[in-house]
């Protein structure tokens, strides 16, 4: 397949089932996994900005500034 | 339309999109490479003169495997109409219909950038340079240029790969030393050999993306005797750190071992036989062994190396 049919299959619209078609379980099934890609961003930003604060800490202890 | 149309667009736009899981997310990342690159990378830590604390030092291992993870993502990003082709790689999600191009592309780049911050804070500009450099070189040099440009893209995309015990070393020290540039260079040429036994027993699978792997463009028999002199290359430049007194005896001995083993299996790639079309007669069994060897020898051979420093 050429870059071009590649690029023109992401430029089409998917052939998706919107939320008004979707069954219970597909309902449930999407908001079990945008509860959990949601905490998972969450996480990250935690995450990162726990490295950064521990990072911090650490410069400040052995040199008395961070750069 | 094609069948390998067809087939991408069955798999990928007529589900219902309920959005990706974390584990998509994670498959994003290419989770062996990474595993691979965080040995390489926490022996070039560990075997570096100096001293790191050792909360920077797993927040330096951290951020070399998110690195490598994010030029995975991008790599993936790129490569989706291919992907999508080849049987080892259809199940990946942007050509499983997971996750959006755009959405692996953004998170590459960010990711990217946050792993090279990172580092430069928690240890010096050198290590998030080299970082830099290691992530645009598998994302821009390898995967873009290189890679269905000429067969001899593994041999130079090998340089990605061998990046991480530099980065290590550099995360310590705040400079290049000759041991890890000697390290880059094992790995640089331990790769061909590990990727052409592969794309030995995978050649259909690239021949119908259109890559140009070296079994695709020169056919079997020129990979296996390149499989075997890229082996034999490798052999005294594994032991040039012990001859050079970089690595005592431990390692001298291990790599000894280990590459006359490879050597052996080298052997048997270059000795299978094969039909006039190159198809081996044995299922490629000789290849399937020698990249599964390959994966081994970098593991002990790295790890002799840290053994014999911290002995």
């Amino acid at each position: 397949m050429s870059r071009a049919m590649a690029r023109k299959l992401d430029e089409m619209p998917r052939v998706e089932l919107t939320e008004s078609h979707w069954s219970d379980e597909q309902k449930a099934e999407f908001l079990r996994r945008r509860r959990a890609r949601n905490f998972l961003l969450l996480a990250a930003l935690g995450g990162f900005c726990l490295i950064v604060y521990v990072i911090a800490l650490v410069k400040l202890h052995e040199y008395g500034q961070m750069w | 339309m094609s069948d390998h149309v067809s087939e991408f667009l069955s798999n990928s736009r007529a589900v219902p999109h309920l959005g990706a899981e974390p584990a998509d997310w994670i498959a994003l990342l290419k989770p062996r490479v990474v595993s691979l690159v965080v040995f390489t990378g926490a022996i070039g830590l560990l075997i570096a003169p100096g001293h790191i604390n050792p909360l920077m030092a797993a927040i330096a291992i951290f951020c070399i495997a998110l690195g490598a993870g994010a030029a995975g993502a991008i790599n993936m990003w790129y490569d989706r109409d291919i992907d999508a082709i080849m049987r080892r790689t259809t199940s990946r999600p942007i050509p499983a219909g997971k996750i959006s191009a755009a959405g692996a592309l953004g998170f590459g780049i960010v990711l990217s950038v946050v792993s090279v911050l990172l580092l430069a804070m928690a240890t010096n500009l050198c290590a998030a340079g080299v970082l830099a450099f290691s992530i645009f070189y598998y994302a821009v040099i390898y995967t873009i240029w290189l890679k269905r440009r000429t067969p001899q893209n593994i041999v130079i995309g090998g340089g990605a790969g061998a990046f991480p015990a530099v980065i290590g070393w550099a995360a310590v020290t705040g400079h290049i030393g000759l041991l890890p540039m000697v390290l880059f260079f094992i790995v640089f040429f331990w790769t061909p050999p590990h990727f052409w036994s592969l794309a030995l027993y995978a050649s259909t699978d690239y021949e119908k993306a259109g890559v140009p792997m070296l079994p695709v463009v020169k056919g079997a028999r020129h990979t296996r005797w390149n499989v075997f002199i890229y082996t034999l290359i490798l052999f005294p430049l594994a032991l040039s750190p012990w001859f050079m007194g970089l690595a005592g005896a431990i390692y001298g001995l291990t790599a000894l071992v280990l590459g006359g083993a490879f050597i052996y299996y080298a052997w048997g790639v270059l000795r299978d036989d094969q039909d006039e079309k190159g198809v081996s007669l044995s299922k490629d069994a000789p290849a399937r062994a020698a990249f599964k060897f390959s994966i081994l020898y970098l593991f002990l051979l790295f790890a002799a190396c840290a053994v014999d420093r911290l002995v």
